[in-house]
């Protein structure tokens, strides 16, 4: 390498610096608002009115990042992932939850996003149950108990919302340890823990319990929303976990979500085993019968045990009496796609889109036209790497985070043979 | 890995270098090349060490033609265990590139407090016992005595070491302290005195400082160190201080009331040797008239410390007529014991120049300058001529001749200074604190009995630190000054008298900006906090500092630590924050631990400390800036989280022994008293957190499977006074600490360093990548990027 050359580089560099610099350079307040500059994603039209400016372009682009780092880490080998999860989520209502560095209050910032979560967890994984934990006043107390219902969860923890004392890590991992330890060993054991505070109250050695824990396998994660304390990163390193801290509101809600989709299995859990599962039937409308969750006599909307017959009112549950998983089969069919993820589309560009055999120029799956409206130029679109076929960004978007298959690749597949095939 | 530096190859056992690392050794090599001594700065935690030895030893491996040594001096035993097992790990990696040609011998040595493998002696509890207790058994007479009287204990290593004699040798390697116990076990053969032999002949050397500069060790274990040696003061940020000590003896009374005991048993052993065997006696006095200079007989075992002082010519003089009977000498000695009794019952300060001094004695003691400067060596002589082996015993007398040798000696750069001191505040002076202790002693002494009156310590100090180093500079080739903290670079070379061909400052290359020092010097209320002496009792500065802590113990997570600037100041303000409420906030966040000048105390303290850190409970630690007790402990990961140093702990500067130092520095090197104040009080701030952070971090990488933990180090430090923003005092820290203060981190109040340090925390917190690569800072240079910046020459990387 010359000089020359090697100066440039060098001034590149500085300037990459600069840039960084600049960055971080900026005031508090300012830093609020460079994620949302709202007046700046205005624009003038020809008539003088405001129009929002096309930010779709930009979103996508963050979006595909976020789908890349995803796919290079998942499927880059073919990882068995756990998907009847067994997720304990703690959340830590010691005073510090009172704390106002996340506006309005640390506690409803983290009701707000475990609501979300909980929804989103359970469209994931719909095999899976959720408890929910809270630790007040320097004791661990069990919310719910492990189950399948949104909504049931969600209306407890807002019941509960509210702030005082010092907080237990070793009481709060006790309690869930006695939970999940009984679990059977399909079930993949997992805690969320959600801490405010940055010490830790404990009866006894907490060393001790982080082995137990490690000894039950079970799967401790931890976010923290202001600082890093060794004994979380301890605790999360020992247990196989991740440990992350919140920058803000946005980042927090980006780490929470993060643990929605399935983990890779432990090496323990790697090896495939059978597991008895019961289809229930929907009871017939109108039937009455006495609900094995609520204890009392209910009228139709439920499901009917098909080994014991026992009512119950919602799915993915375990049976009270017999003990039998029931599920549904959606639930099934919804799990199934983390194992096997549809590959990230390849960008087109207009330039390729033009010189493309499609004549239409319109989206596979919504018809869509790729050009950009007005200007009869084509727009920025994606291409399935298997069926070649050309897709609009929404689609795009919508194909890999919620239908999780592709339409060209599933339309092709109706081949003559494999039409005699599913009609024999 | 394997590179080029002009004509040397140096092995590097990691496979990746840090730039820092790669410009330290082009310039260490320019030195050695040079064949003159260098300074250089880089802070902790860069990997100093792998890239002193691995460049040392490539360049001992290039040039087979003129062999070069190396002996490297740490400051502890604990950092020679550490050098040493670098070594070894550096051996090894030589060894699988370059097979049996890479073949040296390096071994440690220490006292054989360390290193006695004989239960018997190895169990007592000092160095100076164990010294003793290896003499009763090894000393020539004893084991003459032993040739003939069985039942005489001897030590059986030593005998199977001595029988071995030329056959005692150790083959090639590289020996930690541990590895030598073990070896010497295995053969029967004693570990001391074989390292001590082997010392000689090995390739690297680790020891103690005092090895090379204490006159006294040095004349016996450094004396045959060929002149083509590379010397490496490792951690030599205090090396002035080490110089001073090592010529520096202090007086007290319970010393001299020992001398006496000294006194009264050497004639006892007089008489009875007068009785059994006058022909010693004789043949020591014809002895002594021929000069001292036969000390080179004397085999290994018997070996003293020797003289203090350094003059060559000393050896060859006859000893003066009228010490040279036993009886004559004892007599000077209680002459001279007497004396300094007088002068010590005194209640004021006092201060003299040797001469002076010196002159005194001789009109009222009659004892002249030349019977002074050979007390030492005349003790020794008796000592020996009387077998006395419980050396331990007589420390007292020992020091009383040391003091009188070096009085006799050294016309300049010394002082004699007579103080009233208080025992139980060793060296800790503080205005407030001397009044009240001294009243408090005062009261404690008249209900105990009325018959103590206030201690008085004479000491004798000195202010040139190059006396010490001088011989150093002048017998070896090369000597590497090394830290993480010399600034100001230039005042070193003054200080110690010698002018380096390198002398440089390197800066570290980070990942990120993992250390955030901030400035506070206002509080929440806007009003300046300081422990200058006319604020520091301020009840406004006192809840200020409060308030800053408790605050930040709701925000850091796991350890902070807290230095004040005096023991007295901590007690008082955690006295008034007791009062106020504050600590009862601050417990309710964190445990308070404090320092104490107890060690046991305060070991059980820190212990405890770290435990808390661990379990999340989390721990504020309470020290003294310039307190001994908690000196050279790491506060570094989750256990220093944040530091906080309340106040400059600047010296006491009504202190006498300071005081003439700095009259000495003024008049000899132009050094100007403010200077060097704040040099030295930040020196030891930087000491401090330099310990404390260790930036362990910086090894990363390089050997990612060993402090791959700690890699991800960071940690803040808050400055709290107002003095600190004053550019005269700032720019005396380390450049690296200054790169990361930015502008904005300077002038704080305490709602500022909460905001800074709260996002500085988080940022912290997020996973972080090692190499760097992708934020366009190159922080570790592969096999290749050295590769080519060697082609390139290294010049432009460099400035």
């Amino acid at each position: 390498m010359n000089n020359s050359e090697k100066k440039r580089m060098n001034g590149e560099a500085e300037e990459e610096n600069e840039e960084d610099v600049e960055d971080e350079g900026r005031d508090a307040w300012e830093r609020t608002y460079t994620d949302e500059r709202s007046w700046e994603a205005l624009e003038e039209d020809e008539s003088g009115l405001l129009q929002p400016i096309d930010n779709k372009a930009i979103y996508h682009s963050q979006y595909r990042r976020r789908l890349q780092s995803l796919s290079a880490t998942s499927a880059a080998s073919r990882i068995q992932k756990g998907l009847i999860r067994f997720l304990c989520v703690v959340v830590d209502l010691s005073k510090a939850a009172g704390e106002m560095d996340f506006k309005p209050s640390r506690m409803a910032v983290i009701a707000k996003h475990v609501e979300a979560f909980i929804r989103e967890f359970f469209d994931q994984n719909p095999l899976s149950q959720i408890g929910l934990v809270i630790i007040k006043d320097g004791v661990a107390q069990s919310l719910t108990e492990l189950g399948g219902s949104p909504e049931a969860h969600i209306k407890a923890l807002m019941v509960k919302l509210g702030c005082a004392g010092d907080s237990s890590l070793q009481n709060a991992l006790e309690l869930v340890h006695d939970t999940l330890h009984k679990i059977p060993s399909y079930g993949h054991r997992e805690v969320l823990i959600l801490y405010s505070a940055l010490s830790t109250c404990d009866p006894g050695d907490i060393m001790e319990t982080i082995q137990k824990c490690k000894k039950a396998k079970l799967r401790c994660s931890v976010i923290g929303l202001s600082a890093e304390m060794f004994v979380c990163k301890h605790l999360c390193q020992e247990t196989g976990g991740s440990y992350m801290v919140a920058l803000d509101e946005g980042h927090f809600k980006e780490l929470l979500l993060e643990h929605a989709p399935p983990p890779p299995a432990l090496a323990e859990f790697a090896i495939a085993n059978l597991i008895k599962m019961g289809f229930p039937q929907r009871a017939a409308e109108g039937s009455i019968a006495i609900c094995s969750c609520h204890r009392e006599a209910k009228v139709g909307e439920g499901y009917i045990c098909p080994r014991c017959k026992a009512r119950v009112c919602e799915l993915p549950t375990e049976c009270r009496f017999c003990g039998l998983t029931l599920v549904s089969s959606p639930h099934l069919a919804r799990s199934y796609h983390h194992l096997f993820p549809i590959e990230p589309f390849t960008e087109v560009s207009a330039r390729q889109l033009e010189l493309s055999r499609v004549a239409s120029k319109t989206c596979f799956s919504c018809r869509e036209s790729l050009l950009t409206p007005g200007t009869n130029k084509a727009g920025p679109c994606a291409a399935c790497t298997k069926c070649k076929q050309y897709f609009c960004l929404d689609c795009d978007i919508y194909i890999h985070e919620s239908l999780h298959n592709c339409p060209g690749c599933e339309s092709r597949r109706i081949t003559p043979a494999a039409a005699s095939a599913t009609m024999s | 890995m394997k590179f080029q530096i002009e004509e040397v190859t140096v092995y590097f056992p990691y496979d990746n270098i840090y730039p820092e690392q790669y410009t330290y050794m082009v310039e260490l090599k320019r030195a050695l090349d040079a064949k003159g001594h260098c300074l250089l700065e880089m802070p902790t935690g860069t990997g100093k060490t792998i890239a002193l030895l691995s460049l040392i030893t490539s360049y001992a491996l290039a040039k087979t033609e003129s062999p070069i040594k190396l002996i490297y001096c740490t400051r502890t035993v604990h950092e020679m265990e550490k050098t040493l097992a670098e070594l070894k790990f550096l051996h090894n990696y030589q060894v699988k590139h370059l097979g049996a040609a890479a073949k040296m011998l390096a071994i440690g040595l220490s006292s054989r407090k360390n290193l006695c493998v004989n239960p018997k002696v190895s169990s007592a509890e000092n160095r100076d016992s164990v010294d003793a207790a290896c003499r009763k058994l090894t000393a020539s007479w004893v084991r003459s005595m032993a040739a003939e009287n069985p039942n005489q204990p001897t030590c059986e290593f030593y005998e199977n070491y001595d029988r071995a004699a030329g056959g005692a040798v150790l083959p090639a390697g590289v020996y930690t302290l541990e590895d030598l116990r073990a070896f010497g076990k295995e053969k029967g053969w004693c570990p001391y005195f074989l390292a001590r032999h082997m010392v000689q002949f090995a390739n690297v050397v680790v020891y103690s400082y005092q090895y090379l500069l204490d006159p006294k060790v040095a004349g016996i274990i450094s004396k045959e160190m060929q002149k083509e040696s590379v010397v490496v003061f490792d951690e030599a940020h205090n090396i002035d201080n080490v110089c001073i000590e090592a010529l520096s003896v202090s007086v007290r009374r319970q010393t001299l009331e020992g001398a006496i005991r000294n006194i009264s048993r050497i004639e006892n052993e007089i008489d009875r040797f007068k009785d059994i065997d006058a022909g010693r006696l004789r043949a020591e006095y014809n002895r002594l008239v021929e000069g001292l200079a036969l000390r080179g007989d004397l085999s290994a075992s018997d070996a003293w410390l020797a003289n203090p002082a350094l003059p060559d010519d000393i050896l060859r003089q006859a000893v003066p007529g009228n010490i040279r009977r036993a009886e004559h000498f004892l007599h000077v000695l209680r002459r001279l014991v007497q004396y300094l009794k007088v002068k010590l019952d005194t209640d004021k300060v006092e201060k003299e120049s040797p001469v002076s001094f010196v002159a005194s004695i001789n009109s009222d003691a009659g004892i002249d300058q030349k019977a002074l400067k050979f007390c030492y060596d005349r003790l020794h002589s008796l000592l020996m001529t009387l077998e006395i082996t419980d050396t331990d015993e007589f420390l007292h007398i020992q020091t009383i001749c040391d003091f009188a040798t070096l009085v006799g000696t050294y016309a300049r750069g010394f002082s004699i200074i007579i103080e009233p001191f208080d025992e139980r505040m060793p060296l800790i002076p503080d205005p407030v604190l001397q009044v009240s202790s001294l009243s408090l002693s005062l009261s404690l002494s008249l209900s105990l009995s009325l018959s103590l009156s206030p201690l008085c310590m004479l000491c004798l100090c000195c202010h040139d630190a190059s006396l010490a180093i001088k011989p150093v500079f002048d017998r070896f080739q090369s000597v590497v000054i090394t830290s993480g903290t010399l600034s100001p670079i230039d005042l070193y070379p003054r200080l110690l008298n010698f002018h380096p061909v390198v002398s440089r400052s390197f800066k570290m290359s980070l990942t990120r900006d993992c250390i955030c020092p901030m400035v506070l010097t206002r509080g929440s209320d806007q009003l300046p906090v300081s422990t200058k002496f006319d604020m520091r009792s301020d009840p406004g500065v006192v809840r200020n500092y409060g308030k800053l802590l408790v605050e930040m113990v709701s925000i850091v997570p796991d350890g902070i630590v807290c230095f004040f600037v005096s023991y007295s100041y901590m007690d008082g303000i955690i006295n008034s924050w007791n009062e106020s409420g504050i600590l009862k906030d601050i417990m309710q966040h964190k445990l308070v631990f404090i320092e104490t000048q107890d060690v046991v105390e305060t070991t059980l303290a820190l212990d405890n400390y770290r435990r808390a850190c661990d379990c999340g409970r989390g721990a504020v630690f309470f020290s003294v800036a310039r307190g001994k007790v908690a000196e050279g402990i790491d506060f570094d990961r989750h256990y220093g989280r944040l530091v906080i140093m309340f106040g400059v702990p600047f010296q006491y500067t009504e202190s006498k022994i300071l005081r003439a130092r700095l009259e000495y520095l003024r008049d000899t090197f132009q050094i100007k008293e403010g200077d060097f104040l704040t040099f030295d009080a930040l020196i030891d701030v930087m000491n401090i957190e330099l310990t404390d952070r260790n930036l362990n971090q910086r090894q990363a990488a390089q050997c990612v499977g060993r402090v791959i933990r700690s890699k991800a180090d960071y940690g803040m430090m808050i400055f709290a006074d107002k003095r600190y923003s004053r550019h005269d005092k700032r720019s005396k820290l380390p450049g690296w600490i200054l790169s990361h203060l930015r502008d904005a981190n300077l002038n704080l109040s305490t709602d500022m360093a909460l905001h800074i340090a709260r996002e500085f925390l988080r940022k912290m917190a997020q996973p972080y990548e090692k190499t760097g690569s992708t934020t366009g800072r190159k922080t570790l240079l592969s096999q290749e990027d050295v590769e080519k910046l060697g082609n390139n020459g290294a010049q432009e990387m460099l400035y």
